[in-house]
């Protein structure tokens, strides 16, 4: 058996050097495969992002919350409107959604850098579009609802103490349009340092592919 | 991850390549399947490239991982079990240099090597490369004496197939 063994050595060492050898360029392109992991990711993350969405709704949905609301807005009448913007808003984020299903189907049969490297700036363009539709729409909704809820109460309130034709001052609507703005400019601060958390890392990694992969195009 | 970091990976990995294309020699068959195999054992490099502190040899780190991911996809990968068809292979036997009964000889070694399992194409690679019963224990994670009865063990297997 030894002799089979070294004879089959003695080919062995004979062809070590037989390979077609693997250039620099083609190590980097498969390290850089992995933007497709990333692009899968950001899918992922979308997803749960809008389940944990519809937990909440679905949560409060049982708190005495929610039915005050659909009740303060049904007698200020901008329930419909609250309904179909919640429709809309929905449409849109499986509109992105869908869209990052896209991208990770192509990020994983792209196998040219120029594809590769397309496919990458588009992800986080779309990205980037994601986050902005997110906060934008979360701080004109906040905004409107806050507003017109606010009007409402101080009207309300106004009768309550007996002012017959209760007007809004200017100096009032300066305050109270101020304070609102301040108040969504915090929360849509939070939420997009939450965007910045669960997203920028992802798009910055990817940035950092695209770097590198542009290195090996030139 | 710097990119000095990736650069001297990158530039390491090119020139132990041939430790990684030998590992493909013996676990695929057919350009595709070792293609496969070398992307996937150059990510699994890189993704345990960060541990490696380089107080051992580049090379011998290489080994270990490059192996591990061998057994491990080749143990998951149902289909390519014991069905290679040795004609595949003919091709890594040189005509030159052998009179036709050493290449004869050779040829049915590697037939019979391929149809040993994971663990015992690990070892045989090993012997392959000259390396010694306390690095193929250290590389497979196993003891010296455990190394020692599986490659006796694997040299009757082999003899079996050979003269059955």
């Amino acid at each position: 058996m030894m002799e089979e063994l070294d004879l089959l050595k003695k080919d062995w060492k004979k062809n070590e050097n037989s390979f077609e050898q693997v250039s620099e360029v083609e190590i980097y392109k498969m390290l850089h495969k992995k933007s497709s992991s990333i692009v899968k990711w950001i899918f992922y993350i979308s997803l749960i992002e809008l389940a944990l969405g519809f937990v909440v709704n679905i949560a409060l949905s049982f708190t005495k919350y929610d039915t005050q609301n659909n009740e303060f807005f049904k007698k200020w009448g901008i329930y419909n409107y609250y309904i179909i913007l919640t429709v809309v808003i929905y449409i849109v984020v499986f509109y992105f959604i869908y869209k990052f299903y896209l991208m990770y189907k192509k990020i994983s049969v792209d196998d040219s850098t120029k594809q590769l490297l397309t496919t990458i700036l588009n992800t986080r363009k779309v990205v980037k579009d994601y986050v902005i539709f997110n906060l934008t729409s979360f701080a004109l909704i906040f905004i409107t609802i806050f507003s017109i809820g606010f009007y409402h109460i101080y009207i309300d309130t106004m009768l309550k103490k007996g002012i017959e034709n209760p007007e809004f001052s200017f100096k009032i609507l300066i305050i109270s349009l101020l304070i609102i703005i301040l108040v969504t400019g915090i929360f849509t601060l939070v939420f997009w340092i939450f965007y910045k958390l669960l997203y920028g890392i992802l798009l910055k990694k990817l940035l950092r592919n695209y770097n590198e992969l542009k290195k090996i195009d030139l | 991850m710097g990119e000095g970091l990736e650069q001297s990976f990158v530039k390491q990995l090119k020139d132990n390549q041939n430790i990684i294309h030998k590992i493909c020699r013996l676990y695929t068959s057919g350009n595709d399947a070792h293609k496969d195999l070398f992307q996937e054992i150059t990510i699994q490099l890189w993704k345990a490239f960060p541990k490696f502190r380089g107080d051992s040899k580049f090379s011998t780190w290489a080994y270990r991982v490059a192996l591990n991911t061998a057994i491990t996809l080749y143990r998951k990968s149902t289909r390519s079990v014991q069905t290679v068809d040795y004609e595949k292979h003919s091709f890594l036997i040189s005509q030159e240099d052998y009179n036709s009964d050493e290449e004869e000889q050779i040829k049915l070694m590697y037939q019979a090597v391929y149809q040993l399992n994971d663990i015992e194409k690990a070892l045989i690679f090993m012997y392959l490369e000259d390396k010694d019963y306390t690095e193929i224990a250290e590389t497979l994670g196993i003891s010296e004496v455990n190394a020692r009865v599986k490659m006796n063990r694997i040299k009757g297997k082999l003899k079996k197939i050979l003269n059955p």
